[in-house]
């Protein structure tokens, strides 16, 4: 073969050769892409990752907070639309007392009912707004009450988003019998304070 | 056409297919998978308590097939499973306390009544009767003294309960008011004796009146100790 020919013919091989390699490499890499986990899926979750939840009790004579920092939660996102769960064991709201603490578990039906729990549904969109208004589902002391468009504040900052808002939760709503001091019973209304931090997944 | 030209062609049918298939396959198998991961969730679930009406389930699961649930958040089965024996032990002791605060209150009125009873108790003058109705007042005193104590003694305890807050101060208070409340009435026998011999009342006995304040002061303040906060 002339020498030219050759050199033609060399380069040509050179040249398939290299597009053989770089096919063989792309297609090795978008079958790792196709079997791995999925980067476009539409589902996202959140995690509560941090939380401080304050009831209030009022007396004449005592005004009263229990705090429970053992909160955990959940949030699933899919179609636009997130389902969350959030749950704490009643029995780990601590008013400094414990005596106090003992009667709070013990005329909320506690040990019957030993978790609070609370369902709520938002649009996914929501976590770009700075407030937000819910509808709540709680179940506690064996009751489950619905409270409509309570609002909280959101923050976001970086994959984290902090919200905060309140309750306005009362006894009579969950059939809890008024407790008493010197014959003086506490009032009805008991709100819920609520801090969470919730990280997206 | 130019076999560069063919082989970009290729690449990028390739790429497409790649992109539709992480689309499709992705979609489907996150769904999937966390299907599969409630699944396995719902079958380590403890075992549910007894059916109870819907409006009162506690944690009923919503309707939607993609929310959590209880079992996901990772409560161990201590903190979620009702205790039907636990509850009926501090509802024993919610009662007998209630009790003991009832009993309480009511004793503060004549241990008032026998402190101001007592100016006119002692002293020179020798009249029986200021000092028999001072005696009357403290017997009774005494009387729902022992009943309240009572209360509080036998309601039980819940293992497992530091005690916190000015409940311990109301506790520490029943060591100072409790040993008063035996005493006082054993040296006031020993002065009202003494007092009916026509003597002045001395020796042990003279630390009725004392000791009978102290009594009263300690009980008051266990009594403010669980009505104000301080």
């Amino acid at each position: 073969m002339p020498f030219h020919k050759t050199m033609y013919a060399t380069s040509s091989y050179n040249q398939i050769s290299m597009a053989k390699r770089k096919l063989v490499v792309f297609l090795v890499l978008a079958a790792a892409n196709v079997f791995t986990a999925p980067a476009f899926a539409a589902d996202r979750q959140w995690v509560l990752k941090q939380s401080t939840l304050t009831y209030h009790v009022s007396h004449p004579l005592h005004q009263t907070e229990g705090v429970s920092h053992a909160a955990r939660g959940k949030g699933v996102c899919h179609d636009g639309q997130c389902e969350f769960l959030i749950a704490v064991p009643v029995k780990t709201f601590d008013s400094g007392d414990s005596n106090r603490d003992l009667h709070m578990i013990q005329v909320t039906r506690g040990a019957e009912f030993p978790m609070v729990t609370v369902r709520t549904r938002l649009p996914e969109s929501g976590a770009a707004s700075a407030t937000v208004k819910a509808d709540l589902e709680i179940q506690f002391a064996g009751q489950t009450t619905q409270y409509k468009q309570v609002q909280f504040q959101l923050v976001t900052q970086g994959n984290e988003t902090r919200i905060s808002g309140t309750i306005p939760a009362t006894l009579a709503d969950f059939k809890i019998d008024p407790p008493s001091l010197l014959t003086m019973p506490v009032k009805n209304d008991i709100p819920v304070r609520v801090e969470m931090t919730w990280g997206a997944e | 056409m130019n076999s560069k030209v063919k082989l970009s062609l290729g690449f990028g049918i390739l790429l497409v297919f790649t992109l539709a298939a992480n689309l499709v396959w992705g979609q489907e198998g996150g769904a999937t998978a966390s299907a599969q991961a409630k699944e396995a969730a719902e079958a380590q679930a403890p075992a549910s308590p007894p059916a109870k009406p819907a409006e009162n389930l506690p944690d009923a699961p919503s309707s939607s097939q993609t929310a959590p649930s209880l079992s996901e958040l990772g409560f161990s089965k201590e903190e979620t499973e009702a205790n039907a024996r636990q509850q009926a032990l501090l509802d024993k002791r919610t009662h007998m306390l209630k009790i003991h605060q009832r009993m309480g209150l009511i004793t503060a009125i004549p241990l008032v009544a026998t402190v101001v009873t007592s100016m006119n108790a002692g002293g020179r003058d020798t009249s029986s009767a200021s000092r028999d109705l001072h005696v009357a007042l403290g017997s009774l005193t005494g009387d729902l003294y022992g009943i309240t104590a009572y209360y509080a003694i036998r309601a039980p305890r819940v293992p497992g309960t530091e005690t916190r807050g000015q409940i311990r101060l109301h506790k520490t208070l029943a060591w100072i008011h409790g040993p008063g409340m035996i005493m006082t009435p054993i040296l006031g026998a020993m002065a009202f004796n003494e007092k009916n011999k026509g003597e002045k009342v001395h020796g042990i006995a003279s630390a009725h009146g004392p000791v009978a304040i102290v009594t009263a002061g300690a009980f008051g303040a266990a009594l403010l100790s669980v009505s104000v906060k301080f």
